[in-house]
């Protein structure tokens, strides 16, 4: 445990590291405040550009995104009512009113301590359980690890999208897309249909930036969403906001509220450690706690304080939660810990339970470049906080040519082939029509990350001993797939129970 | 609708993929091949979609009854004007990828952010100046931080 830290902190505490978390941070804010711009979007687009870094500032850098990135949303959902990002809707419910009865800096700063301070919880929570989980993932064989796997593609599918039969098909679409190229074990290539190109596979990069960047583009040029996008400029042309934060008084206000800040993060930190579910979920969840567990709940919604560090606290401390299965499993929670994977084994790195004891100073570096963003998130928020209001501005007939730019570039430097951009038109495509058809992105996404391991695992169990039943007699296996049952029935039962209670609604 | 046509379509493609699986040379592996993880998944993936398809067409057999459908001129126009700029930008993003490797880099993604910002917003001459100054600048800038900085060998076509 000690020698992760020591490690951690001889990794990150260079000036050269402090300064590219410090740029993510800057870039992260960004992107959650540009509307049309996502999290996961800059994390993808930011993946090229750490390809010629040491695994440990490639790392450093994303993670900067990821945390500036959670708290950039704050920024926009305060100020005009607009979450600029799906993580920060609950946010809007409060600091949107607070906002408009004057006090938009308090707002603000009460927004960004509680993101800091959730942080700093579930970093607390990351380094003190995702040691523990990976020593007890390193007892699970290969019969585990595939039930392991089955259970997170089910609650992925059952947490994210309109209908768990939907997330089920998305997952295993991307398990498929993961199967084009060579056999994991033996090398025989498959599903290549004599095109060259399909011999290596289908690069996840590609199918990445395809389905989270192209896709989103795509959505945000339709007719509709191009009217409310001119409806929202209108409106904030309007609005020239003047604001004082006052950083120290706003600390002791978020500081006062010990219980809705532990509890929020808290809730956000276990949201973020299952798959699948993230910030978007976790803001929401936290508020509505923080609302039931409140001494005054009718003040919710009418721009309260606890509101405001309810949602931020939620959505912030995600990063942490997130991070624990990724660092201890090598199961990645969401799109962007999906990426920061893709990013360790582009550098030769294999995540998994034995990441943490062959390479603890990646894994160190991963928590201390968590804790350094957080605090870098804190000074540029309250330094810059004028500043990045301005970028709000930025219209999409430039945004979208640009970032499809990005999106070419970042495909090419990959493998630097012509034909993966062809892959990347048609993932983007596809990705366009499952949002189309609310087919949700984030299991098909995790079913390329998972589904060439989910292979391996089941065929070297089948091959240490042919009898099938062992994934059914092996206790921890055994509590996976139950899990895995369990997970998809509670689905169903709470879709026939909310349509049985539309209905008698109706009637 | 689109639901059932992207169910039918993923049966499909779990069909071709369980077929191809079984002619897949078999190594000495007695028990699980290079094809048979593809199968399984492929079984599962047409079992859900046939799960999808049944459940959307019996809701569309239901909700057919009520309402009058407007008439295909007329949808396909609606259709159009909804998502006129996601297909023109698909094509014209196409277009792009395809003359990159004759033109080269620099020359294709100036035009190319130029006529996909004019394509997507205004006209003005202001617009018209800033999205041409964006497009030199993010394109050199692209370039030269890649080839100087990570050392990535961009096409370069025939002008550079």
């Amino acid at each position: 445990m000690m020698d992760l830290f020591i490690l951690g902190i001889a990794e990150v505490f260079q000036w050269r590291i402090l300064l590219i978390i410090l740029v993510g941070v800057i870039v992260g804010i960004l992107a959650g405040l540009i509307p049309g711009f996502t999290v996961a979007m800059a994390i993808v687009l930011t993946l090229p550009l750490t390809f010629g870094m040491d695994p440990v500032s490639g790392v450093a850098a994303m993670i900067g995104v990821f945390v500036g990135g959670m708290s950039g949303g704050l920024i926009t959902a305060a100020l005009l009512g607009i979450p600029g990002t799906p993580s920060s809707i609950a946010t809007t419910f409060d600091a949107y009113p607070m906002a408009q009865n004057g006090e938009p800096g308090k707002a603000l700063s009460i927004g960004i301590w509680a993101s800091f301070l959730s942080s700093i919880i579930s970093f607390v929570l990351l380094v003190s359980i995702a040691p523990q989980i990976s020593r007890f993932a390193l007892m699970m064989g290969p019969w585990e690890m595939f039930s392991l796997i089955v259970v997170s593609l089910t609650i992925i599918a059952s947490v994210t999208g309109d209908s768990i039969v939907k997330g089920l098909i998305a997952g295993l679409f991307g398990i498929l897309i993961a199967t084009v190229g060579a056999d994991p074990i033996s090398g025989i290539s498959r599903f290549s249909f004599d095109l060259q190109t399909l011999r290596a596979g289908i690069p996840f990069l590609v199918v990445l930036i395809g389905m989270f960047a192209i896709s989103r583009l795509l959505v945000s040029l339709e007719r509709k969403e191009m009217d409310k996008d001119d409806a929202k400029r209108a409106e904030e042309k309007l609005k020239d906001v003047q604001f004082v934060l006052r950083p120290i008084q706003t600390m002791l206000i978020v500081l006062k509220k010990p219980g809705t800040l532990f509890g929020s993060s808290a809730i956000g930190a276990i949201i973020g450690a299952i798959p699948g579910a993230g910030g978007s979920i976790a803001n929401i969840v936290a508020y509505d706690q923080a609302k039931k567990w409140s001494k005054n709940p009718e003040k919710f919604g009418t721009g309260c304080e606890e509101g405001v560090i309810a949602s931020e606290a939620g959505n912030n401390s995600t990063v942490g939660g997130d991070l624990i299965p990724t660092v201890a499993l090598g199961i990645p929670g969401s799109a962007v810990t999906a990426v920061l994977l893709s990013a360790l084994m582009v550098h030769g790195i294999t995540p998994g339970p034995l990441l943490i004891v062959n390479e603890p100073n990646v894994v160190g570096g991963i928590f201390f470049a968590f804790l350094v963003a957080s605090f870098w998130m804190l000074i540029t928020q309250f330094l810059g906080m004028r500043y990045f209001m301005k970028v709000t501005q930025v219209p999409v007939q430039v945004l979208v040519p640009v970032i499809l730019v990005l999106c070419v570039v970042g495909t090419f430097v990959l493998n630097n082939r012509f034909t993966d951009l062809y892959i990347l038109i048609v993932m983007g495509f596809i990705g366009y029509l499952f949002t189309k058809y609310d087919f949700s992105l984030a299991p098909a996404i995790i079913g390329v990350i998972l589904g060439p391991i989910a292979e391996v695992n089941l065929r070297r169990a089948v091959m240490a001993d042919p009898e099938w039943t062992l994934f059914l007699t092996r206790p921890i296996s055994l509590t996976f797939l139950v899990l895995a049952v369990l997970s998809i029935l509670f689905t169903v039962w709470q879709n026939y129970r909310t349509n049985y209670r539309l209905k008698k609604n109706i009637s | 609708m689109g639901e059932i046509v992207i169910g039918l379509a993923l049966i499909a493609l779990g069909l071709v993929i369980y077929f191809q699986s079984t002619d897949f040379p078999a190594l000495s592996e007695v028990h699980l091949d290079a094809g048979s993880f593809p199968q399984l998944v492929a079984v599962l993936l047409i079992l859900l979609s046939l799960l999808l398809v049944i459940k959307k067409v019996f809701e569309l057999m239901r909700s057919k009854s009520t309402g009058e459908q407007p008439s295909a001129g007329e949808r396909f126009r609606e259709f159009y004007w909804e998502y006129r700029l996601v297909i023109l930008t698909l094509l014209v993003f196409l277009v792009y990828i395809f003359i990159i490797q004759f033109i080269g880099f620099v020359v294709s993604t100036i035009a190319f952010i130029i006529f996909t910002g004019l394509l997507v917003g205004s006209r003005a001459k202001k617009d018209i100046l800033v999205i041409s100054i964006v497009s030199v600048a993010v394109t050199l800038g692209t370039y030269f931080f890649f080839e100087n900085v990570l050392n990535v060998r961009f096409p370069s076509g025939i002008f550079f």
